[in-house]
């Protein structure tokens, strides 16, 4: 089994954090430099952990688990305005993505008010991209219960955050509500501030174990990270994509950020050393965040074989 | 009227007791943001959220007196004019502009970052710089346009001389919808 942890540390010598991942057989997920500062977010075998403690122990870094890593999570709020931004969706995006996810902020076009608010076709989609996703709402409780129409046709599983106290039975169509968060104006840095953030962390974290315990029931015929390392050897143009994260993986599949008219069939065309072709085993289809490739991994009912 | 600074604050929402108690929040916050909170005495608030609309009534502390060039540095008489030394640096734009008006480009110099001369024999002692009141008027209409629920976007207020009044709306407002508004801030003001 694979354990997501996240390294900090100083750039100095880290290329043998690298390597020694490399040899364990573990992947490096992303690399983010911060002038002398290095954060490198992994997938470790289990059993070699101690290893990588000794080695992260002798560069002085520091290393913790990234519950959330390789997953990529929307935080989803009405619009971009000063009403909801920067407190608290930043917050919330910043404290998801300190576990280790990769967080995407999605404002609305037009998911203000009580009787106006609507999502369309293109922001459905686009959210239904992630594994899974924050709504931020506001104070009250009549304008959190009519805002449900706006979740009501994703798949994926939804969290529902606002500042009320509300049963879980008031969101037949939700994953989970949050409470305690709600529409604020400062930063979120009271304890019990925190302690609502903590909660969306654990909640996003039971609702990625969901869609893991679904996706387990039939077996993707490979797994993002291995496809990841692939498209990395032999599509080496990913290596000058000006992206953050050239690769995002999700549960079931991967986002890269190369051109799709350009880049779909190399993409399509990386071999695995079993002898068959990404094309062979997933779905490469236009992404509708830009104009990123999606790939989405068929599971073993369809292929018929694991790699 | 003598009145300290938020002396009566209340929200009230019919039927949202926590949304009123985190709006204290957000309404001091942001009041507290853009430094309005020692210039209003009392806030009155109101909302609506069944029909919705979302309403607020303020009392203003004071008049705040047009800002001179005797308010905002030292005035000397200098050799062939006047010579004005600013300490705050925050009105020095809008000082330069109405020098430049008021006598010329030519008869106003600055030979330090903080220092202007002006070459003429007229006191600019009397010019005004900046009028606060109108400054205050536009940071206080922000403030409401933040504090108010971003969908209610028809908006209406009245700004009077020592007192102001703002309503915002999801559908159009109509007159019923202001008249209840201002029914129960005169039963909030008398309670």
């Amino acid at each position: 089994m694979l354990d997501p942890v996240m390294f900090t540390g100083g750039v100095y010598k880290h290329d043998l954090v690298t390597e020694l991942i490399e040899d364990l057989g573990g992947y490096l997920l992303q690399k983010n430099v911060t002038q002398s500062e290095i954060i490198l977010l992994m997938l470790v075998p289990h059993e070699d952990m101690p290893v990588l403690e000794a080695l992260t122990k002798e560069l002085r870094g520091k290393l913790e688990r990234a519950p959330l890593a390789g997953t990529e999570i929307a935080v989803v709020t009405p619009t971009l305005a000063i009403h909801h931004l920067p407190h608290p969706a930043c917050d919330v995006a910043e404290y998801i993505r300190r576990h280790g996810a990769k967080s995407n902020m999605i404002g609305m076009g037009r998911g203000v008010a009580r009787e106006i608010a609507q999502m369309d076709e293109y922001e459905t989609a686009l959210i239904n991209e992630h594994d899974a996703v924050v709504f931020i709402f506001g104070n009250f409780v009549d304008c959190i219960l009519k805002k449900e129409h706006l979740y009501r046709n994703l798949t994926i599983p939804v969290i529902v955050t606002g500042g009320p106290e509300m049963e879980k039975e008031d969101f037949p169509y939700a994953f989970e509500y949050v409470q305690n968060v709600g529409r604020i104006a400062h930063r979120s840095r009271k304890a019990t501030e925190i302690g609502s953030l903590d909660n969306i962390v654990a909640a996003a974290g039971r609702a990625l174990d969901s869609v893991r315990a679904s996706i387990s029931k039939d077996p993707l015929t490979t797994t993002p990270p291995r496809v990841m390392e692939v498209v990395r050897e032999q599509v080496p143009d990913i290596m000058h994509s000006y992206s953050p994260l050239p690769i995002a993986l999700n549960l079931n599949g991967l986002r890269i950020k190369l051109p799709y008219e350009e880049y779909h069939e190399a993409v399509a065309g990386v071999k695995f050393d079993e002898g068959v072709t990404l094309g062979e085993i997933a779905k490469v289809m236009p992404s509708k965040m830009k104009n990123y490739i999606l790939v989405r991994i068929l599971p073993m009912s369809e292929t018929g074989f694991v790699v | 009227m003598e009145m300290d600074p938020l002396e009566v604050f209340e929200v009230e929402m019919p039927g949202e007791d926590y949304g009123a108690e985190k709006y204290r929040e957000i309404i001091m916050d942001i009041l507290q943001d853009l430094g309005l909170i020692m210039s209003i005495g009392r806030l009155y608030v109101y909302v609506d959220i069944k029909t919705p609309y979302f309403a607020v009534f303020g009392m203003i502390r004071g008049k705040q007196p047009p800002l001179k060039v005797e308010d905002v540095g030292d005035l000397v008489e200098a050799e062939g004019g006047y010579q004005i030394t600013v300490e705050d640096e925050e009105h020095m734009a809008n000082l330069i502009r109405v020098l430049w008006e008021t006598y010329g480009r030519e008869n106003v110099e600055q030979p330090d970052r903080n220092v202007l001369v002006v070459l003429s024999d007229e006191s600019p002692k009397d010019l005004v710089v900046a009028d606060l009141e109108t400054e205050f008027k536009r940071d206080l209409m922000d403030a409401l346009i933040r504090i108010a629920p971003e969908g209610f976007r028809n908006r209406r207020s009245e700004m009077g001389k020592d007192s102001f009044f703002f309503f915002a709306a999801e559908e159009t407002i109509k007159p019923e919808m202001v008249a209840e508004a201002k029914e129960k801030f005169g039963g909030m003001k008398d309670a």
